[in-house]
């Protein structure tokens, strides 16, 4: 409380990439793990896995900016996924896959847009339900069995390849960061994002249109995870059935945490990207350490209390 | 009962039975409460007076123990409490009763349930609730209280002041003695239509009477000479007057709460008329029968009437919020739909509404967000917004609206009541609006901001535009407009103007019992 208010400001925005940046050197300059974590391939499979992931939470980040949850990301990169793997593996031409990964994942983000603004579903009824539902879609497509096939050669190297000394898949994570950042922060509508996150109500009273709104946010974040399906595609040169649902929470919980770092106490992209990346530093450094499995547990359930818990006091220390 | 009252015998020969002092609290840089002390005697109505942000609030907070003060002390029934270390229940156990200034009733439960939470249903055997007991206990509460609701009967299904009743009946239903037991109201009339204020006071008056001492924290000063027996006035956080209000008249209250003499505001009769810029033929929505309706450039028009007549369906109806079920709407002569919000903001309306925090207010976005949120795309500039112009705009309409704020970028609900209202007209006047639709404009405003938002308006109106102004405040309605249209049920029953506009008339009109 002593302390002077930019300071204090500086802290609490910071604290956060602080925490990144301390877990890695950490991890660097601990016996048990310094070799292998600064090793040049693990970093870079670190980079590149989380990647993914990273997108996928860009896309909850869009609906979340609205206070609304979308619970079926995970799902869309999963079908998109295994879709577009079955199509390149049927010979479908590489520009043609990309299109329908995020053809389909625009459309389920639609689907999930009407069910929603029309008709009135809860947003996390809606998008649980999709959720299961293209669980179900990828079970019958692929009967429960990885989609392996010919994916053509340049479009998996692609996805395990570097430029500059770092996984090209990276380079598309910033571009798609980038875009979203722009998104909310410089544009009309992502205004209007925030101000229906705010007071939807007020929102509509200053002549918002709401439900386009709302409707759009969900769309996008749709399309992001269809993305995320190609990219996911890219870097592991096959589709698992069961890759879709990892992504879900670890998405969630970093565009949550967003609001702990960087902006405090309110969404957005490059407080996603630092918890990302922290959550990523943590378990994959404990995992080197040779610490169970369910450590990793433990360490992703505090961080995400935690966090939030922080961004909540934050939001409401500035009430005073 | 503790033990023997042990208070002291006040000046006048009645007995203080709470006594604050030396309360302080900082907030940052900011001192909310410096060097407060105040004395409550039994049987009496002491207001606490202020405008916003002087530090009403703060200080039942540090009493209540909600909101640890930094130094201070209560004494009560003989114990002193330190202030920095009070809790909600150390409060209550010294005979404390709050009713905070949040709605802390439930509306969708029923009288019953909403008097037994917080207290403890009456329970049975495995904890299975005794409906049968705890109904009965209800009545009979409702009836100590003089309230008049049926123990079954949704909380939300009463009148507004029925409602504050029951909190404040909860509040005081387990009190041991009558005598020296001490109740604290934040602000209990802040969105009390003008009937239902007078029925709660009655009650605040009863409860005294029977002994209850009562600290009563309000913005409105008739309400302090209807029932105070004593004000304390506070300042920026500093006791500026301790006073007997029925010794002083209306301007000299203000001058001591303001520090400074607020000049009242003239109406501006007999200006040119104007042009007619919006006219209505058979608009009906909702509770609103179908009403006819003229307004012209520079006219300020009000509309009175009781929560339900209609006055605020009215106006959002006008702005589209409401879809109408018939009518027809021309502004200057032209027919033109109004569908929606922004149909109406396309068309130059521009609509203040009613409740502030629920329908207006962006509390977590910035003031210069929430300033320009009329006006985004205007700032949207060669494929991004121009940040920079929204701020200087911000800083402008600062000292335009005579908003203070410590900075564009503090969120909106860091600053105080008065400069969040002024915050919200700001956002519809930078539009050059040619009809302002209010919604109670200055509800929860002190008499400072008052007097400046209703500057505004007439600016805003000189300008060539016109204003529909709902309130339930009938003296603002006299002071401030031109003619007033008074509905009730949702008919329109009277048009008063010049000589018949006061208070008293329009109260009367909006009151009178429908013929049958």
């Amino acid at each position: 409380m002593t302390l002077q208010r930019p300071l204090r400001h500086y802290l609490e925005a910071y604290a956060f990439l602080g925490l990144l940046v301390a877990a890695a050197i950490f991890f660097s300059v601990w016996p048990e793990t310094g070799e292998t974590f600064t090793s040049a391939a693990n970093l870079r499979t670190l980079v590149s896995s989380n990647s993914v992931i990273a997108i996928v939470a860009l896309a909850a980040l869009v609906p979340l900016v609205c206070y609304e949850f979308d619970l079926s990301v995970g799902a869309i990169a999963g079908l998109s996924a295994v879709f577009v793997a079955t199509a390149l593996a049927g010979g479908t031409p590489v520009p043609l896959a990309i299109a329908l990964g995020v053809g389909l994942g625009l459309g389920v983000g639609c689907v999930n847009a009407l069910l929603i603004t029309r008709i009135g579903v809860n947003a996390v009824i809606a998008t649980l339900g999709v959720s299961i539902i293209l669980a179900g879609v990828v079970n019958q497509k692929t009967g429960g069995i990885s989609v392996t096939g010919d994916i053509p050669l340049g479009f998996s190297e692609f996805g395990s390849s570097n430029w500059l000394g770092v996984p090209k898949i990276a380079f598309v994570l910033a571009l798609i960061a980038l875009a979203v950042y722009y998104l909310l922060e410089h544009t009309p509508y992502g205004r209007y994002l925030y101000a229906f996150g705010s007071n939807r109500e007020a929102a509509r009273l200053v002549g918002i249109r709401t439900k386009l709104t709302l409707g759009i946010a969900f769309a996008i974040s749709g399309a992001l995870c269809g993305a995320a399906g190609v990219l996911q595609v890219a870097r592991a040169g096959s589709a698992d059935p069961k890759v879709g649902e990892t992504f879900t929470l670890p998405a969630l919980a970093a565009a949550f945490l967003s609001a702990a770092a960087i902006k405090p106490g309110r969404y957005n992209v490059a407080g996603t990207l630092v918890a990302i990346f922290f959550l990523a530093v943590l378990n994959n450094g404990l995992n080197l350490a040779g610490s169970p499995e369910y450590v990793s547990n433990y360490v992703n359930g505090v961080a995400l209390i935690v966090g939030v818990g922080l961004a909540v006091r934050l939001g409401r220390r500035q009430e005073v | 009962m503790r033990h023997g009252l042990d208070s002291q015998p006040g000046r006048d020969g009645s007995v203080i039975v709470l006594q604050a002092e030396h309360v302080s609290k900082a907030f940052g840089a900011t001192q909310a409460l410096d060097d407060v002390s105040l004395e409550l005697r039994r049987g009496s109505v002491h207001a606490l007076l202020g405008g916003n942000g002087s530090g009403k609030s703060t200080l039942i907070k540090a009493i209540a123990g909600v909101e640890p003060a930094d130094a201070g002390a209560i004494a009560i029934r003989g114990e002193r409490h330190d202030l920095r270390t009070m809790t909600p229940a150390r409060a209550r156990e010294a005979g404390l009763h709050f009713v905070h200034q949040q709605r802390s009733t439930f509306p969708d439960l029923t009288v019953t349930e909403n008097l037994a939470i917080g207290r403890g249903f009456e329970t049975g055997v495995g904890g299975r609730i005794e409906w049968r007991r705890a109904r009965q206990r209800a009545a009979a509460v409702l009836e100590r209280f003089q309230i008049d609701a049926d123990p079954d009967t949704e909380l939300g299904r009463l009148g507004p002041a029925t409602q504050t009743m029951v909190a404040i009946a909860r509040a005081l239903q387990d009190q041991d003695g009558e005598r020296d037991g001490v109740l604290l109201l934040d602000e209990p009339t802040a969105s009390l239509p003008a009937p239902e204020v007078a029925l709660l006071l009655d009650a605040l008056r009863r409860y005294a009477e029977a002994g209850q001492a009562i600290v009563y924290v309000t913005h409105r000063l008739e309400e302090v000479f209807a029932i105070a027996d004593r004000a304390t006035l506070l300042r920026d956080g500093r006791v500026v007057g301790d006073v007997e209000p029925r010794r002083l008249d209306h301007d000299g209250l203000v001058e001591l709460m303001m520090g400074r003499s607020v000049a009242q505001i003239e109406r501006l009769r007999g200006r040119p008329e104007g042009r007619t810029i919006l006219t209505v033929r058979g608009l009906a929505a909702g509770p609103l029968a179908p009403l006819d309706l003229d307004l012209r450039e520079g006219e300020i028009v009000g509309v009175a009437g009781l929560t339900g007549s209609g006055r605020s369906t009215l106006l959002k109806a006008l702005f589209g919020v409401i879809p109408p079920e018939s009518g027809e709407i021309r502004i200057d002569g032209r027919p033109r739909r109004i569908g929606s919000p922004p149909e109406a903001m396309a068309a130059g309306f521009a609509y203040v509404p009613e409740d502030r925090q629920r329908d207006a207010a962006f509390p977590a976005l910035s003031v210069a967000e929430n300033l320009s949120m009329t006006v985004v795309p205007d700032y949207w500039h060669r494929g991004a917004l121009n940040r920079r112009r929204e701020r200087r705009d911000a800083l402008g309409l600062f000292d335009t609206f005579l908003i203070a704020a410590e900075s564009d970028a503090a969120p909106l609900r860091s600053l105080s009541g008065g400069n969040q209202q002024k915050v919200v007209l700001a956002r519809w006047l930078r539009r050059n609006p040619r009809l302002l639709l209010l919604d109670q404009p200055t509800q929860g405003v002190d008499v400072g901001a008052r007097a400046e938002i209703y500057e505004l308006i007439h600016d805003a109106v000189a300008g060539g535009a016109a204003a529909l102004l709902a309130s339930s405040d009938f003296e603002e309605l006299a002071r401030l407009c031109d003619r007033v249209l008074v509905l009730r049920k949702g008919e329109l029953v009277a048009e008063l103007r010049d000589g018949e506009l006061d208070a008293d008339r329009i109260a009367r009109e909006a009151n009178a019992k429908v013929a049958a």
